[in-house]
């Protein structure tokens, strides 16, 4: 608690506020666009996302990002190529607007599918207990002691580096951050003074708790797919990085970079537009997870 | 009165927080005299806290403001001082002990270094001196000496109040500060700690602010009331002059509030309404959009303050043209 | 005390053979031959067969795991399916290069982030808070490799100050450091901030101010030592992350540590070389999770005294 008088009073202007105005959608909207940094990250996610999109409409897949054209390798910028061309004649600027498409589209697929995972396993754990509760909670435990890229690593190790096994690689080993998040919603829900009361008018178990526990853990789990989003961009960049991702020639941030480094030294625009978009896809959505946390609970705002 | 230890006169705070300003006190006036005990009784968010920190110059910056009065302890204007001053009068001139025992001592420090360290700070004594006189300390508040090497996480909630309680009074102040100090406690342990307060308060004769909700407590320890509402004393007197004789509609409605163990059957009648924003404070007197006996007038203007007698005064329309000799008469 | 570490040292004991199993597992049910890998062009079918049979490979997986780790146990981690030398040689001298590297890089990340974040916790909406929260924002996203691949565009190929290819040695060592600490860096100052900020919001340091404690002692004595707790804590997971971390800053760097082994052994399917470095690698984390707890036990005294009073 903050210092007494102050929190007290603000907390009580805050609730009465509420009663005066708007419902709580309305508040959570309100005190998102007010937080600058967050509108900053979700305009440059949008600009991110409206290039994957609309990849193929800005840019033509096989004639500008895969296509060999010795003849144009490594320029500089120019008009016909913004940001030039790699050491195989192929347009960077396009690669990096294709790239966007690649890397949105793998690290959602692995996000959802980390968040259902995740999701079964700490609901299962919350609701049964006892034994379930305690094995699959080792097992996440135990997945968190090795960091999420090693983990990655030995998955794609053992099935080989392609676009699946990469999404399984990132996806599973995200699973412990959901299952977590997910567990400890359905406990705090099951403790909960108006669980009982409505056990004790007779509404169902199952029902009574899934609604409160959806409604519970929205909030962290909204943030936390944002953050993890993030990662997993990352991470499908690091593995291709090291060769154990997207293969080239198909375009992708990290396997940009990785075929950039022998280059670098006479031409380091190479590594600057890959490495920027990474940036900015990472920036944006870490601004979008903490404006996001902030708007849905004002209390943990420093 | 020559003896007074306290004074404070027309102290208004606000607080500014994303653009908006809360009015916690608007113009207090307060006098507590040597070895006095002055209650402070009023609804939560009624500025209590606020100018009782006020005292200590520790209304929390940047978001409190004091916007004008004087706070004098002992012949000192507090709000005048630089921290470095004010740092050698809390807790030597004056303490405070605060609402909530479970949380207000540090979880990582033993209760022993806790209270040699403020006896270190304002007294020249060594690290042994102050570790005895923490242990002297624990045994005046009922706690055995041996138990200083102890951490808060090992007292319960009455032990630690008895403990802050010894922090407080460490160092002899001439002024407590004591804010709702049984109010997270339970009811016999509340009776307990009362006790332990006035007879260390008899003690070490110093002066007490007493800031409460419950007017049993005022009954059993003060000397005078002052009721706050809304940023303001609304009325002022003697336990006498209160408990027998008030007169502002919200005392009455306080009064009204608690159940009377005489007459079972009677209803409770509790104030009606919320307390107001602080945000947004009524015009006219704060009170009017609650008060029974409201009037035109009230809504409109700020009510004066009327002087009942010598010790009472109110500050209500009602009032105006009340002369002290027809109450009396 | 003693106790206590004893305590955490036999929990530290299952959850490695968890990971241990876990990573066997996945490696396991890989669709990879590694008499393949093993034969190489030599390959037939009765050779494999009897490489299969020699390596034990047809056995129950139950019985593999307790092998491996029977073998753990004196110290074999097997032998590299691509040279047949022992994994536990590489491992040796691998594995003294990448600690060297982590401990270097935590050590730059804690003596640079702990001031900072303590500093812009005091004073919260300072020009100083403000900008090493925006650099603390940068940190957190910026890509290792790509920072590693900046630096090196211009320490080494334009200033010409230091080499481009990390060793272990005083100039080789400087940019994977600062390459490897980046990120932790902006994470370990934003939770030293954010923990300073709510310990600085509690009831007890209005105590210690109303006691008259001077500002410089309020933040020394009274914050900054119940803000340790979750500092040290992220302090300690960071080490693993950190782990992690390393394969891509040596492979940026071609600094010769664990990582480097580790994404050749990938690339090359050698489940004994993946499988040993991955292991080193937990139990390392696991150790520095036993060592967080210790600290812990030594900061807290909730902890402390549940151990003193029972011995």
């Amino acid at each position: 608690m903050g210092s007494n008088t102050t929190t007290e009073v603000l907390t009580r202007n805050a609730i009465l506020k509420q009663f005066k105005k708007k419902t709580p959608m309305q508040e959570i909207m309100i005190r998102f666009v007010r937080n600058r940094m967050a509108v900053v990250g979700i305009i440059i996610f949008a600009v991110i996302l409206f290039c994957a999109i609309f990849a193929d409409f800005i840019c033509d897949y096989d004639t500008m990002v895969v296509k060999l054209n010795v003849a144009e390798r490594l320029q500089g910028p120019s008009a016909a190529h913004w940001l030039g061309t790699d050491k195989s004649g192929r347009d960077v600027f396009a690669r990096v607007i294709h790239g966007a498409r690649t890397s949105l589209w793998i690290g959602f697929v692995a996000t959802a599918l980390s968040l259902l995972i995740g999701g079964i396993l700490g609901a299962i754990a919350g609701f049964f207990g006892k034994w379930i509760d305690e094995l699959i909670m080792r097992v996440m435990d135990v997945m968190l002691c090795l960091p999420e890229m090693l983990l990655a690593m030995a998955i794609v190790a053992a099935m080989g580096a392609n676009v699946v096994n990469m999404i399984l690689a990132i996806g599973i080993s995200r699973v412990p951050r959901f299952a977590r998040i997910v567990r400890s919603s359905v406990l705090t829900v099951r403790g909960m003074e108006y669980v009982e009361a409505a056990r004790a008018i007779g509404a169902r178990n199952g029902t009574i708790i899934a609604r409160h526990v959806l409604l519970n853990c929205l909030g962290p789990i909204i943030v936390q797919v944002t953050l993890i989003f993030a990662s997993a961009i990352l991470a499908i960049s690091s593995l291709s990085f090291l060769g154990l991702g997207i293969q080239p020639p198909a375009p992708e941030w990290g396997n940009m970079l990785s075929e950039a480094r022998e280059n670098m030294r006479d031409f380091p625009h190479l590594v600057l537009a890959p490495g920027m978009a990474i940036f900015l896809s990472i920036f944006s959505l870490n601004l979008l997870g903490d404006g996001l946390r902030d708007a849905l609970d004002p209390k943990l705002k420093q | 009165m020559a003896d007074e230890i306290l004074q404070i006169r027309d102290l208004q705070i606000e607080f500014v927080s994303e653009g908006e300003v809360t009015k916690a006190v608007n113009g207090v006036d307060l006098t507590i005299a040597e070895g006095k005990t002055l209650g402070l009784v009023g609804e939560t968010g009624a500025g209590k806290t606020t100018t009782a920190l006020s005292v200590l110059n520790l209304v929390p910056k940047p978001q409190g403001k004091i916007l004008s009065g004087e706070v004098i302890l002992d012949g000192v204007n507090v709000l005048e001082q630089s921290e470095h001053e004010m740092e050698k009068i809390r807790g030597n001139t004056v303490s405070m002990i605060f609402q909530d025992p479970m949380s207000a001592l540090n979880p990582v420090m033993s209760v022993g270094e806790q209270i040699a360290e403020v006896v270190k700070i304002h007294e020249k004594v060594d690290e042994k001196a102050a570790m005895e006189r923490a242990r002297e300390m624990l045994e005046t508040v009922g706690i055995p000496g041996e138990r200083a090497v102890e951490y808060p996480h090992q007292f319960s909630g009455g032990m630690k109040q008895r403990v802050l309680i010894a922090i407080a009074l460490a160092c002899s102040p001439k002024v407590l500060l004591a804010d709702e100090p049984t109010t997270a406690l339970d009811v016999t342990i509340q009776a307990q700690v009362l006790e332990l307060m006035k007879e260390l308060k008899r003690k070490f004769n110093m002066a007490m602010l007493m800031i409460t909700h419950d007017f049993g407590i005022v009954a059993e320890v003060c000397d005078e009331v002052s009721v706050m509402y809304a940023g303001k004393i609304v009325e002022h007197g003697t336990l006498e002059d209160v408990f027998d004789h008030k007169c502002h509609p919200y005392t009455e409605g306080l009064f009204n509030s608690l159940p009377d163990i005489d007459n079972r059957k009677s209803e409770l009648k509790p104030i009606k309404g919320q307390m107001p924003d602080p945000t947004n404070l009524p015009t006219g007197c704060p009170f009017h959009p609650r008060c029974d006996y409201c009037t035109e007038r009230c809504s409109q203007e700020e009510p004066p303050k009327v002087q009942i007698n010598d010790t009472h005064y109110v500050r209500c329309w009602l009032y105006e043209n009340t002369k002290e000799s027809q109450l009396k008469g | 005390m003693i106790k206590y570490i004893l305590k955490r040292l036999l929990a530290l004991i299952p959850v490695i053979l968890g990971v241990i199993f876990i990573i066997q597992f996945i490696l396991y049910i890989s669709p990879n031959d590694p008499a393949v890998v093993i034969l190489g062009v030599d390959y037939t079918p009765e050779g494999a067969a009897q490489v299969r049979e020699s390596l034990g490979l047809n056995d129950p997986f139950i019985v593999q795991f307790a092998r491996y780790v029977l073998d753990l146990l004196r110290g074999d981690f097997g032998n590299s399916y691509v040279t047949g030398e022992p994994v536990a040689v590489q491992l040796a001298a691998r594995f003294p290069n990448t600690l060297i590297l982590v401990v270097v890089s935590m050590t730059l990340c804690t003596i640079l982030s702990l001031p900072i974040g303590i500093q812009s916790a005091v004073k919260p909406n300072s020009w100083f808070s403000n900008i090493t929260a925006a650099l603390g924002m940068v940190g957190i996203a910026l890509p290792t490799f790509w920072l590693g691949l900046m630096l090196i565009l211009l320490f080494a190929v334009h200033l010409e100050w230091l080499p481009a290819t990390g060793s272990v040695s005083l100039t080789g060592m400087i940019l994977p450091a600062i390459t490897l600490s980046a990120s932790f860096m902006a994470g370990t100052m934003r939770t030293t901030r954010s923990s300073m900020l709510d310990c600085l919001n509690q009831d007890y340091i209005r105590t210690a101010k109303a006691k008259g404690v001077s500002h410089h002692d309020v933040i020394d004595k009274h914050a900054l030592k119940n803000a340790l707790l979750p500092i040290i804590t992220v302090v300690g997971v960071n080490v693993g992350t950190q782990m992690g971390g390393s394969v891509l800053t040596e492979t940026v760097f071609s600094y010769p540590g664990l990582g480097i082994m580790l994404t050749n052994g990938i690339k090359q399917t050698d489940t004994p070389t993946i499988l040993g470095c991955l292991v080193v690698m937990a139990i390392c984390i696991g150790i520095c999770n036993l060592l967080v707890d210790i600290i812990f036990a030594f900061v807290d005294p909730r902890i402390k005294s549940q151990y003193s009073k029972r011995g």
